[in-house]
């Protein structure tokens, strides 16, 4: 198939494996949902302590069953990445581990706090939930289709993020304003989530194009904002006065990019900004720590039946 | 050699499990799924799989889901206000359909 046809047939769910599709579009597709799968096991990573800090034993069990969500969608996208037939699973995890795979911003900063928990399980859990249920429509059918899983069970993330900000914004007084700060120090990060404007995006036109991407950075902006600042207000929670956020006439949002530190964000798209680079570390530490158990799984298995499984299953 | 036959009805969608064909071989199984399976119900694409290479784990080997109560696992065990947003509310229903058919099995 040639670009013009992928581009004219270009809808939701049109292409699968069985297609014979351009390099161009594989290799789209194969950046968005590495991308996409990195982001779910650093985000896992980044929460992953937070098992043991949890305050009480039903949070601890929450938070549990949502790692191992993340790391679970992170394993389903690799395989929607790797039907592409550009990268294989292996050299994905390869590239993460060597800081070469590229992750979402947000998942570059240290969380310290229990009170910061909620930035990540309720807005960035929302911004992404806001993005993957567009998704579910994009032109890479084995994408779609892990996305129906995903959204399946985000939901239960997304609720339970906000039933952490409710606790603590109907907490005590030093609950409330740590929770406040923790607030102020995400929410540019958070915004940031959706990335720079439409007419500064590098991808985008070509992701659109064939149908990878549903809509565009401002318009996720847009919607996430629209949804999510009235639920922060509702929860008591003070939008920082900047990045300055001005409402349209017509109910849009449109957020001063000036404000925002895009030095910064350009630096961690690159891994260089210096948690996160501590963050890639870890998680390669952690890989190479158990090493040994999949070590022993593959040889168990390959004694069992007598051939070796495949890297992907 | 039996084959167990899987169809989709429009393209991107899931193929599902549809029934199986007796065949010698991998071209005879998909011929045969295409008379037995692709004629009149609405068909996009069938798929053919070895009966053999099917594994299969059930209700009696493993208690799917596990034994204890784990309702922090789903949605509809957090109580928050305001409006939620769509695609939240469409998740927490498919959530509360699949308990409920869990609940009903
Ligand atoms: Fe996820
Ligand atoms: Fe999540």
């Amino acid at each position: 198939m040639d670009l013009d046809t992928v581009k004219e047939r270009a809808g939701p769910r049109e292409f699968s494996p069985a297609d014979d599709l351009p390099e161009e579009y594989r290799e789209a597709a194969t950046r968005m949902i590495e991308f996409h799968a990195n982001s779910e096991i650093m985000g896992a990573y980044l929460e992953r302590p937070f098992i043991r800090h949890a305050p009480s034993i039903d949070r601890k069990l929450a938070f549990s069953a949502k790692v191992q969500d993340e790391i679970g969608h992170g394993q389903l996208l690799y395989r929607a990445a790797e039907s592409l037939g550009i990268k294989t699973r292996e050299e994905m995890l390869d590239d993460l581990a060597n800081g070469d795979g590229k992750f979402l911003n947000c998942f570059h900063y240290p969380m310290d706090s229990w009170v910061e928990t909620p930035m990540i399980a309720f807005f960035v859990d929302g911004a992404a939930m806001r993005r993957q249920a567009t998704l579910r429509r994009t032109s890479w059918e084995p994408y779609a289709h892990a996305m129906d899983k995903v959204c399946f069970e985000e939901g239960f993330h997304v609720k339970h993020g906000e039933d952490i900000l409710r606790t603590l914004m109907t907490g005590s007084r030093k609950e409330q304003k740590l929770t406040q700060a923790a607030f102020e120090t995400w929410w540019p990060r958070i915004i940031q989530f959706f990335g720079p404007t439409d007419d500064q995006s590098t991808h985008h036109d070509f992701a659109a194009a064939v149908g990878l991407k549903q809509k565009s950075n401002d318009e996720l902006r847009n919607a996430f904002l629209d949804q999510y600042i009235p639920k922060a207000r509702k929860y008591g929670l003070e939008i920082p006065d900047e990045p300055r956020i001005r409402e349209r006439d017509d109910g849009t949002y449109e957020v001063v990019e000036d404000d925002l530190d895009w030095d910064e964000f350009f630096a961690i798209a690159k891994n260089e900004y210096e948690p996160g680079v501590g963050q890639i570390e870890g998680r390669r530490a952690a890989q190479e720590a158990v090493e040994w158990v999949r070590e022993t799984i593959d040889d168990d298995a390959t004694t069992a039946d007598g051939h070796a499984p495949q890297a992907a299953d | 050699m039996i084959w167990e036959v899987f169809r989709q009805e429009e393209s991107g969608e899931y193929h599902t499990h549809c029934g199986n064909v007796h065949a010698p071989d991998r071209e005879m199984a998909k011929q045969f799924a295409a008379i037995q399976h692709g004629r009149r119900k609405p068909t996009n694409s069938l798929w053919v799989v070895p009966k053999a290479e099917v594994g299969e784990i059930d209700a009696d080997d493993v208690a799917f889901g596990g034994t204890t109560d784990k309702s922090y696992r789903w949605a509809t065990t957090y109580r928050t206000t305001g409006e939620d947003a769509r695609e939240v509310v469409e998740s927490e229903d498919e959530q509360a359909t699949a308990e409920q058919q869990r609940g009903d099995a």
